[in-house]
This record gives C-alpha cells, structure tokens and sequence, in this order.
C-alpha cells in the first residue's frame, strides 16, 4: 500500500497555519543575533518619561547623594542590567554618590557590585575619575520582607544602615555608618532623588510606604504600562522602561537635550539646554539590543498575520 | 580577573545558556541538570546571603554585642533580641502533625504587621491615582499645542493654558474610565440602554489595554533572548575567543 504524505494534501491556508515550530525559533534566533554584529543608530524620540528622568538626573548637583534599590539579577540582565550602565555613566560623571541596597533578591547586591565595578573600570580606562566602594558608593547588601524595610528606610532611615558593612577598597569590611557616602544623611529625605531599578513589583512596594522622597523607576518592558500610570499621576518623576527607554538615556547621553545640531532633540518637558556627554561612551546595551528588538517583532507581527491568513484561508476552503 | 579565569567563567555561562535553551528541542537530561544546577546555586546563594547579609548583622552581631580593637566592649550587646529566636523556630512545627498549629503564631504576626500597614500603603498608591484622574476637558487655548522648539527659550515651557488637542486627549481618558468602571457593575441589573452600552465599551478598552500589556510582555521576553544572544556571540564567542573588541 502506497503511503502517502499528510503534508501534501494540506492546502495553502493549513500549511501556513503549521508552519513547524523549530523553524520559527531558527529564525527568531538568528533575526536576535545577526543584528548585533552591525551596531546601527537607528533614529530615535525619547518619550516623555525617559527626558524628565534624564533631565532629573543630570541637574544633580556635584557630591549630591541618591539611594538605589536595585532588584534585579542575571535574569533580565537584557533589560535592567542596560538601564543601570546607563544611570551609573551618568552618576558617576556628575560625581554624584550613591547608596544601593535590595528587597527581592540575594543576588541582587553581587550583580550590582559587578556591574558598578564594571562601569568604573570603564570611566577609568577612559582618563575619567575612579569611583571606589565605601569611598564613593555604599552597597548595603539584601534585605528580606520589603515591606517592612521600605517601612523602616521611610520613617527611620538609620535603623537599616545600622550594622551593615561594606567593603573598602583592598580592605576588611567596615561599619557603613563610617563611610563618607552617608555624611549628612540622618533621614531617607537626605536623598536627592529613590530610583529604583527592579524587574519586579518592589516599585509598589515603595511606592506604598517610601513618601518622604522622590522617585524614579528603571523597569523591564512588562512593567511600562503600570509604571506609565504612576507617571501620569505625578506619584513619579520619570522612569525608564525596557530597551527603549535604555535607549532612550543613550540617545539623551549622546546628544543632550535642546542641544542644537543635526541630532537635536526637544521635548516639551524642557525647554533648559542639557548637554549630554558627547564624545564619551554612552551607547550600550540599548544600542546594541534596539534593532534585533525590531528584527523580533517583526517576526511576531509576520507570524500573526501568517497565521491569521492562513485561517481565514482554510475557512473559506471549508465553507 | 585574570584571562583563563575570564574564559572558563564565559564558558561555564555559554553551556549553560545553550544547556537551559535545548528545551525547546524537547525534555531532555541536559536542559534538567542545568536547571536544578542553577535551582542549586540560588538557593545555596540565598541561604548563605541570608545569614551573611541579614541575620548575623542585624540580629546575631547586635544581640552579643561587639568589641573592640583593643579588647574593650564597643557596644552592648541587646539581649532581648534572643526571644525572636524561639518565635522564629515555631514556623517550623508547620512540619508536626501534632505541633503545626504552633504556626500560625509567627504567620499571625506577620500577617498583623502586613495588614496594619495595607491603609497607609492603599492611601499612598491610590489616592494619587484618583486624584489624577479628574482632569479637565474644557479647553482654555487653541487646538494645537505650540512647538516649544519654536517658543522663545527665554519664556520657559507652555503652562497652565489648556490646549484642545490636551483637553480632547483628557476627554478620551475621562470617557475610557467611566467605560471601564461601568463593565464593573455587577452588583445590580443594569437596564439603562446608555449604561450596557458603555459597558461594552469598557470591555472592548480594557481588551485593548490587555492586548498592549501582552505586546509589552513579549516585548521584554525577546529582549532576555537577544541578551543571551549577545552573551553567546559578542561576550563569549567574540571578544572571550577572538579577542575582537
């Protein structure tokens, strides 16, 4: 008995309908990947949210200090690890100290101390001041039950830099209430500015209990539209969210705002010239991840539509 | 970090990446073993990060107090922080058939403390949001909003008139919310022609609200993937193997 193959008698609509799944990875994996070997600029307009956080951060006053809680890790590395280079390059050249500490996850501090390692050997190699741990930056490690801790940074800020140490540059651990990070810093409204770079719900939970300073949020793409309410309600002062809004810092960096040239970018934020930081290295990951991102969803919408035709085809065959 | 060190470090991370991304082949022993070796590390990391970063600094050192350098008491010891310890040690009489209910004394006052700061965190959350949401849709200026590149720098940014494209933008916003609260109408039977109307409109909405909630989300999937992918190619492959930069 002669076999015969099922995919052969399958119409045009079926077939575009079963179109095998590892295929679709295939491609999906290399629309990902062969973007990143030819970095392009594509052309950009930073949202509202992104310019009010850049403009926020940039008119920090030199030696000024601002509280980080970072939570994220390896995990959405692609998304948060992008928006803390970004914040880092800008901190670390306006001389602004910082604090970091976590609330989601015990990994968390490792990944941060990395990463601002990371960034400071960068600014070195590029002839630009060193930050130095305990010196310039204070990593108070992990704290469990986030409600509480926003709780107690709220209304008693020195409460949870008690006992904590940090590490001194090629130096045993020492007390963090020694470091010159927090000289004049008895409440959480001694900071400039809580931005919170997290790939998880912690933005609620102080946005909830931390009242006594403002806030920028650095979020992953799923967090945008919840975080976009708190934007609009004033309850923030910006946010960066996704690989855009990375992007959107870098384009910022590169060529400041209302700065005039050929790349000038306006918004109605702002109408105060903000130089940016030409001539440094300000694209990363934004950069580099932008138009693969493209490439991606491309794919999706095509994948969609493919399908979408092939029902409508299969359908009429049937009818 | 010095090269090798760098390269088996890159290495150990590519295998493991491919490792965890085989499973979309099918169920294999080589996706298993690295997911319970990370599920391992975590939780090893965790548990050490737990006593080093919390539980000694914040209870253990304080509760004996310190010394120091040359010998001397530096700070008191805090004695009743040792009644934590037997309140703590009851969570694990969950594992008693006998004692479990034992418990529920450490979850209550948990449960106490998180429910005695719900009306302060529900006040700071949404009290904001409320209020923002009373906007104004009567327009007190032209239709278009001025190009603030073409205002005089001197005159600082547009404020305080309300342009109509603004007010036509907080009328949309206005009547998406009333939609969106009326689908929530359950506790009576709405009979108002203009009400189930309204309704549908608030499904429709908040349809739409999913849809670009879901975009966000395999937005943020694909850029996880395009950053293993960046590990795999430019970290490992290039600048770990090749040493191009």
């Amino acid at each position: 008995m002669a076999i015969t193959d099922p995919a052969a008698n399958k119409s045009l609509g079926e077939k575009l309908q079963s179109v095998p799944k590892p295929v679709l990875y295939l491609v999906l994996f290399m629309l990902a990947a062969i973007p990143l070997f030819f970095p392009v600029k594509l052309p950009n307009k930073p949202i509202d949210a992104s310019v009010e956080m850049f403009t926020n951060v940039m008119a920090l006053p030199e030696g000024s200090t601002v509280l980080v809680e970072s939570d994220w890790t390896n995990s959405t590395r692609g998304e948060s690890m992008g928006e803390m280079e970004a914040l880092l390059r800008i901190l670390m050249r306006k001389k602004v100290k910082f604090v970091v500490y976590t609330i989601a996850d015990p990994q968390a501090p490792q990944v941060s101390r990395d990463t601002i390692r990371k960034i400071a050997d960068e600014e070195a190699k590029a002839g630009r001041y060193r930050y130095k741990p305990f010196e310039d930056y204070l990593v108070l490690g992990y704290y469990p039950n986030g409600e509480g801790t926003a709780s107690a940074i709220n209304n008693k800020f020195v409460s949870i830099v008690s006992g904590k140490k940090d590490w001194p540059e090629n130096s045993a651990p020492r007390d963090v209430s020694l470091s010159p990070v927090l000289k004049g810093i008895k409440s959480v409204a001694d900071f400039k500015y809580l931005i919170v770079v997290t790939a998880s719900s912690t933005t609620n939970t102080v946005l909830e209990r931390i009242t006594k300073v403002p806030m920028m949020f650095m979020v992953t793409g799923v967090m945008v539209p919840e975080t976009t309410t708190y934007y609009a309600s004033g309850q923030i002062k910006g946010f960066c969210g996704g690989v855009k809004g990375v992007y959107d810092l870098e384009t910022l960096m590169e060529n400041g705002l209302n700065v005039e040239g050929p790349n000038k970018i306006v918004s109605e934020k702002s109408t105060e010239v903000i130089p940016g930081f030409p001539g440094m290295q300000n694209t990363g990951k934004g950069m580099a991840y932008y138009p693969s991102l493209h490439f991606a969803l491309f794919l999706l919408i095509l994948a969609v539509v493919t399908g979408n035709v092939g029902m409508f085809l299969a359908k009429r065959k049937g009818a | 970090m010095s090269y090798n060190h760098e390269l088996v470090s890159l290495s150990v991370g590519a295998i493991a990446t491919i490792g965890l991304y085989t499973i979309l082949y099918r169920e294999n022993k080589f996706y298993r073993f690295f997911e319970h070796l990370f599920l391992g590390l975590a939780s090893g990391w965790a548990l050490v990060a737990l006593w080093t970063e919390t539980l000694k600094v914040m209870w253990w050192d304080k509760m004996l107090g310190s010394a120091a350098a040359d010998g001397n008491q530096a700070a008191m010891g805090y004695w009743p922080y040792v009644m934590l310890l037997p309140v703590g040690l009851l969570g694990y009489t969950v594992f008693s058939k006998k004692h479990n209910w034992l418990s529920r004394i450490p979850i209550g006052i948990i449960l106490g403390f998180y429910s005695g700061q719900q009306f302060n965190a529900w006040t700071n959350r949404y009290i904001p949001q409320i209020s923002g949401s009373m906007k104004s849709i009567i327009p007190t200026a032209g239709f278009f909003k001025p190009d603030p590149n073409t205002l005089n720098p001197a005159l600082g940014p547009v404020k305080g008139d309300l342009y109509g494209s603004e007010a036509l933008n907080n009328l949309i916003f206005v009547l998406t919310i009333l939609c969106v609260l009326s689908y929530f109408l359950f506790s009576f039977d709405v009979k108002s022609k203009v009400i189930k109307n309204a309704s549908l409109a608030g499904r429709w909405l908040l349809m739409i609200g999913f849809g670009a909630i879901f975009g966000t989300t395999v937005m943020m999937r694909f850029s996880l993937l395009i950053d293993r992918m960046y590990f795999i190619w430019i970290e490992f492959i290039k600048q770990g193997i090749l040493h191009i930069k």
